[in-house]
This record gives C-alpha cells, structure tokens and sequence, in this order.
C-alpha cells in the first residue's frame, strides 16, 4: 500500500533523511520513532507529497508519487501536528470543501458520524477561531478520514487532545487499520505506539537504525532479556542522545 | 529590575545587529538594504542637502506658519486621542507587552509596579530610537533651529510625553471604572472638561486674530510671527502652557535655549512618569488581551490580509452558493474564498471607504469639470475610468484571497489530489469575479453615459455595445493575468513576498518590498503591452475596410486570445513552481 524506496531528503548540504525504505501494507500501523531531528517529520511530508523529495520512489496505492501525485494523493490523508484550517471556514463548510476537493459524493452521511464520533456535532456552525486547539484537531481529522483514505499519515496525532480524545484517537486508528488502512505514525509517545502500532522503525540522523514488527525490533536490541519495553529499546538503539 | 531590562533590551538589540548584518551576506537582503540607502538617499538626503540652494525654496515664514500648523495639528489629534479615551474607554485597557514578555514576566517574582516601570521604561528606549532615526533622515532641517542631537531630545520628550499621558488616561479611566460608583459622571465630567479647554483656545486664538494689532502678521514679512505672536498673547500663553513646555527643547535654538526649555519638559515628564507608575490598576488581563490582539494582527498581515482595527472576530457566513460534492474542484476554491472575502474584504470598512471615496472624488471632479465645461457625463466617464485604472492597479494587491492568503496552509494544499495549475486557477477565480463585476459595472455606466445624442458621429448605440460586450469579456481574463503576477512572484520568490507582508524588519526588508513593489507593476505592464498593441493596431488598421464594430469585435477576439495564452502561461508556471515547492525551506 505505502511503498517508499532509497527516499533522500536534503535541506542544502544537510540531509535529513537519506536512503530511507520501508513499507506498510494493509492493515499495518508503523511507528516512526527517533530523536528531534531525525528526519521523521520530513520522511511524513515527502510521502505526503508535501515537500518535495532529492531521491527515491514513493508509491501509495499502486500510484506512484512523482509521476501520478493527483492518483496518489486521492489515496491518501496527511494529519499535520499543528492544525491549519482555513479562519472563514465553519466546520460543517470545511468538510463541504474537502469533499469537492476529494469528490466525496453523499458526504453529509459521512461527515455526520464522523462528528458524532469526535464530538464536534454541536461545533458544526462555529469557525475555527472559536475552536480549542484540540478541536481543531479534530476537525482536520473529520477532514483527513472524509474521503476513507486508504493510507494515512500522522504526525503526533495526540497533540491537544483531551485523554477521552486520545482514547478515541488510538481507537479510530486501529480500526481504521483494520478496515484495510495502510498507517504511518510518527511520535515522541513510545507507550501510544506500543498500544497501536504493528511494525515500528526507527530513524538517527535521517537513516534507518531499525526497523521491522513490534517483536522483531525488541528481539534485536534486547540482547536476549525479556519483556524490554519501547522506550528501552529507542534508547538502545539511538544510543540515548539525537547525535 | 532596571538592569534586567537594560540586558534584555540591549542584548536583543547587539543580537538584532549582528543578525541583520550577518544576513547582508544573502544577495537578496543586500540588494533590499541597497535599494533602501538608494530610496532614501534620493528621496529625503540629497534633496535636503540642496534645500534652500535652488530657487524654488519657501520663504522661512511659510515654513514657520506650515509647522505651527501642523504642531497644532499633533496637539489636536493627541487632544483627541486623550478626549476618546474618556468618551469610549476600553473594557480591559492593558499596558503594551510583548506575548514573550508576558510570558516570562507575569509570572516572575515582580511586582505590579515594577511590571508597569518595565513598560514605560521600555516605550521610551523605544521612542529614544525613533526620535534618533527621525532626526538623522530629516536632519538637515535647519528651520527648527538646534542641532540634530537637541532635535532628537526635543522629539522624545513630545513622544513620550504624548504616551505617558495615553497611558495615564486608559489606566486612570480603568480604575476609575473599578473603584467609582460614579463613573458616569466621571466621564462626563472629563470630556466636559477637555471640550471647554478646546472651546477657550479657540474662542481666545480667534479674538487674537480679530484684533488690529495681529494684522501686521498677515503680511508677508509678518507671516512668520504669527504663531509665536499668538502664543505670547494672553490668557492663551497659558492655556496652551504644557504644550508650550513639551515642544520646548524641539524649538530651542541654540544651547542655552535648550537647558531652559529642558527643564521643566523634563519636570512635567517626571510627573507624568510618576502619575502613570503609581496607578493601582490590575492592567494584566488587559494586556494580555492586548498582546494577543497584535500578535493575531500580525498573523493576519502574514496571511496577506488587511490588519483589522479593533479586535476582529469573524462570524460564520453561509456559502455564497451551494456546492455540490462532485463538479470541477477549482469552483471548491472559488466557493471557499468568496466565503472569506466577504467576512473580510467586503466589510463594512470597505463599504464606508469606497462610499467615502466616491463621494470625495465627485467633489473633487465636479467643480473641475464644470470649469472647463465639462458636462456631468464627461465626469462619469472620466470617474469610471479611474475607477477601473485603480481596479487593476490596486485590486489585486487588496482583494487577495487567493493563493496568497493561503501560504499558511502550503501544507494542506499539497496533499489535495488536483493539479498544480488547477489550483492556481481555482485560487485566482474568487478575487478576480469581484474585480471583474467591478469592471462590469464601471464599463455599463460608461456606456450609458458615453450616449453623446448623435453629437459625435461614430459613437453609435451599436459601438457603444460592442466595445462594451468585447471590454466585459476581456475583462475577466486580464484579471485573472493581473492577479497571475502578484501570485507568481509569490511562489517563485517566497521569501521576498514574505517580507512584503511584514512590518518593519529593517532597511533590508524594506528595499525588499520597493522592489517587489516596482516589479509587480512593470511585470503588469508588461503582460498588458501586446494586447493593448495588437488590439489598437487592428481597430486602427481595419476599421476603415471593415467598420469600426467590426474591427473592434476582431480586436478584442485578438486581444482575448493573447490575454488567455498569458493566462494559460501564467497558470501553469504557478502550477509547476507550486508543486516543487517547499514550505518547509522556503516560507522563512
């Protein structure tokens, strides 16, 4: 579902991500874990098709990113940390917006439970502004699942949610997976991508230190001990500091 | 305390320096600083240095009487400023605090004064440096008397005390509104108070004019007395007193002029200092309120969007028409930035303010018009044709709801599965339908008035129809081209465009935005040449074998052809350079 292959990514002479390659399929939430800098928010971007990438091939859902981005982005949902909405927009207009973008026909009966579901029912008329930062989360959430993406990305999806949202957040992402979503995670939570992810990899300096399941990654670094926990597993293999 | 603000400030400002003239090494901020020297140099430098050597110079009584009269204009507008203060007091009046120092010293073990002591200590460093910046650019101002370095003292004082008394008022009329049952009456007792202070200037200025002995003033060679006659004369010498004592030190002449004049400016400063610091009013929340204000203002100028007097709140708006789910995804962008047009760009400023402009400009061509003997559609014709001139100049600079306001989201746009020029297009579509109803309207007027009765042979119903039918199809295009370049320089030179949006920033920033300026308009002209060439050179050259409509009907189909390739051009551009862009590297 998510294919990325020898994926750089170079800010002038520096680069944040290099030779990076994974992928998700169905069904399967990765975990992209490392230290600040260690390229996660510009790996989600590049196969995102935010920002453009110096090397490699990214296919999402058979459609390939650079060649057929308009294919490619039809297929998927890019859920930012920070919130961007547009001021004039109420909520109920934004999910109208992103449906004509999207194509979504019928959507009011899917933009009603999906509100229903992130508690934002009775926001539906109010602009951004007078959303809390954890609602406008939501709303870009409500926006991000609108056209049933089958590849989603998140870039520390819990910011600003309240634990009840945390709560429906990790389950709407499981569920999601299990409906045949192919999902990338990226977060500082270790214990969140324990409870929800499938397969984590983790990046240093841009570059893959380790990658693979839950149980895979924990066997490499475990040096044998059990039951060793995420956290301990990130420190081992980043070596406990970003550099 | 003191010396925790002088750190703060001083070390922001070496660190600010060094910064500014670390990044002169980029070609762009060296050119922005080189065109900003070179803009100042030929617009206030060179032409104050050769002030008074051509012979065009005015006499030094004009120049006396034109700064009495604009002193007195400064002393009006602060009168009144003071005088709204006390009519429309603000709810939560607060003192001005970054969102950073807030941040750091609302909660610092400090007390409310020292916070207060912090503010007014930091609004005088800053006056300080205008007063400096002013008085080196208009340093060669001689009329004034002094040396530049007493011009600039001269011009703290009448600064800070114009602040330190705003500051007194707002913060006095808050207390008063906590502390007084009669608050009320407080107020009208002060503006009762100020308009009889008005009322005594004026009615004592206007019996000095009345008197024989001012009439020596009205000479030329008395000009220049007028105002130091006026201000001698009793009692009002002494109701304009602490005026008087203010614009002081700027006046003084010479050294010994100065150390008089400083002192009691100096005095009533401290007093003013001393009455504002010992306020016991809770002024947290206010300028909490307050920093928050500016800091959304300054998102909204990033935005590329007219800042907003007072505190903005938008209010959910149906869409201007229902959209359909399925359809050509430019028309979603078209929906969605006519819906934040007409919460910010068809407001009721704007309603007032081409309202206010008509109704000047009427004022102004009528009487011109009808001097030369001009009929009334003469007039609409001439106004309809400025009016369309400042459509296509200035609209697409003010209605701006297009790309441009959606950098923030550069984000959000790139995942949406639609092709770069079609986005461009679909963002373009909301700002120029309202420039071209616009042009529309200006174009049926003209028509209806350019009905010269058959005094003018070849001005037929039947031209009059066609240029107007060819001009309104024309029109949409070529707002759509003019809107292109503002948007095209904003993709390709990003950071530039950001600049452009910000206030201040340094002579750097500044030249940054003449340039882009000077570009926007030349790159218009130019994308206007060939249409305007060919289509004149066709009308020119064909109406004669053809007919004038006829001509006029092939020009514009021409002139519509090359406007849609511009178009088609310009779109595309925009689309390629967007989908390669990076937000991440470029809108810093």
């Amino acid at each position: 579902m998510i294919e990325v292959e020898a994926l750089a990514k170079r800010y002038g002479s520096f680069t944040a991500v290099g030779n990076l390659s994974f992928s998700v399929r169905p069904g399967e939430v990765l975990g992209l874990v490392g230290p600040n800098g260690a390229g996660k928010t510009s790996t989600l971007r590049c196969i995102a098709g935010i920002i453009p990438m110096n090397a490699g091939a990214v296919r999402i859902a058979g459609h390939d990113l650079a060649s057929d981005p308009v294919a490619a982005k039809r297929e998927l949902a890019f859920f930012p940390d920070e919130p961007r909405l547009f001021d004039y927009l109420t909520v109920r207009q934004h999910l109208a917006f992103v449906a004509r973008i999207y194509g979504v026909a019928g959507h009011e009966a899917i933009a009603e439970p999906l509100l229903a579901e992130l508690e934002l029912a009775d926001k539906a008329d109010v602009l951004p502004v007078e959303l809390s930062r954890g609602m406008k989360q939501k709303l870009v959430i409500a926006c991000g699942l609108l056209h049933s993406p089958r590849a989603m990305f998140f870039d520390e999806p819990l910011t600003g949610l309240d634990p009840l949202g945390i709560r429906r957040m990790k389950d709407s992402i499981v569920r999601r997976a299990r409906e045949g979503a192919a999902v990338v995670l990226s977060s500082h939570l270790l214990h969140l991508l324990e409870e929800v992810c499938t397969h984590v990899l983790i990046l240093k300096k841009g570059e893959k230190v380790a990658g693979g399941t839950l149980a895979e990654v924990s066997a490499q670094f475990s040096n044998g001990e059990a039951d060793v926990g995420l956290e301990e597993i990130f420190m081992r293999a980043t070596g406990g500091s970003e550099s | 305390m003191i010396g925790a603000l002088l750190y703060l400030r001083l070390t922001s400002l070496r660190n600010l320096v060094v910064y500014r003239v670390g990044r002169l090494r980029q070609p762009r901020y060296l050119i922005g600083a080189a065109a900003t020297v070179a803009y100042f140099y030929f617009s206030f430098l060179r032409r104050l240095r050769f002030a008074g050597t051509g012979g065009n110079a005015m006499s030094a009584a004009i120049i006396a009487l034109i700064v009495a009269g604009f002193c007195a204009t400064m002393c009006a507008i602060a009168l009144l400023t003071i005088a709204y203060a006390w009519i429309s007091p603000s709810a939560t009046p607060g003192l001005q605090f970054s969102e950073a120092e807030i941040a750091f010293l609302f909660p610092a073990p400090l007390s409310r004064r020292m916070l207060i002591h912090f503010r007014l200590l930091s609004t005088q460093l800053a006056i300080l440096f205008t007063s400096v910046l002013t008085a080196v650019v208009f340093g060669r101002t001689q009329f004034v008397g002094g040396n530049a370095l007493m011009r600039a003292a001269g011009l703290w004082v009448i600064l800070s005390a114009f602040s330190l008394t705003l500051a007194g008022t707002n913060l006095a009329v808050a207390r008063l509104r906590e502390a007084s049952e009669h608050f009320l009456l407080w107020r009208m007792a002060a503006v009762a108070s100020i308009a009889s202070y008005v009322f005594a200037v004026v009615w004592y200025a206007s019996a000095f004019l009345k008197l024989g002995s001012s009439s020596a003033f009205f000479s030329e060679d008395g000009l220049g007395g007028l105002a130091p006659g006026l201000l001698a004369s009793s009692p009002v010498r002494w109701l304009v007193l602490p005026y008087r004592i203010v614009f002081g030190p700027y006046f003084a002449s010479g050294l010994y002029g100065f150390a008089q004049a400083a002192v009691p400016a100096l005095g009533l400063l401290a007093l003013l200092y001393y009455w504002v610091s010992s306020t016991e009013y809770r002024f947290e929340e206010g300028s909490i309120a307050l920093a928050e204000k500016r800091a959304a203002m300054k998102a909204t100028m990033l935005r590329g969007e007219a800042p907003k007097a007072g505190i903005f709140k938008p209010r959910p708006q149906p869409g201007p028409f229902p959209l359909s789910p399925t359809g050509p995804q430019e028309v979603a962008f078209l929906w969605k930035n006519l819906l934040s047009m007409r919460s910010s760009l068809l407001s009721r400023r704007t309603i007032v303010m081409a309202f206010s402009i008509t109704i000047w400009m009427s004022f102004a061509l009528g009487p011109l018009f009808s001097r030369r003997g001009g009929s009334y559609s003469t007039i609409i014709v001439v106004f309809c044709g400025i009016a369309a001139c400042y459509t296509l100049l200035i609209g697409p600079q003010v209605a701006r709801q297009d790309l441009r306001s959606d950098l923030p989201n550069a984000d959000i746009l790139k995942t949406f599965p639609i092709e770069g020029w079609r986005l461009a297009l679909g963002e373009l579509l909301a700002p120029a339908a309202v420039l071209s109803l616009v042009l529309w309207f200006l174009i049926i007027v003209c028509s209806f008035a350019l009905d010269t009765g058959g005094s003018v042979e070849w001005l037929t119903a039947g031209v009059r129809l066609a240029a107007a039918l060819c001009l309104a199809a024309a029109a949409p295009v070529f707002c759509v081209v003019l809107l292109i370049v503002p948007n095209l320089i904003m993709v390709l030179l990003p950071a530039w465009y950001q600049a452009s949006r910000q206030r201040g920033g340094g002579i750097e920033l500044m030249g940054q935005r003449l340039i882009l300026g000077i570009a926007q308009l030349l790159v218009a002209l130019f994308v206007a040449v060939p249409g305007v060439l060919f289509g004149s050179l066709i009308i020119f050259s064909l109406f004669v074998h053809i007919g004038l409509i006829p001509a006029i009907v092939l020009a514009a189909a021409v002139v519509l052809a090359i406007l849609v390739g511009e178009a088609a051009v310009g779109l595309w551009a925009i689309g390629a350079r967007f989908e390669t862009f990076d937000p991440s590297m470029e809108i810093k």
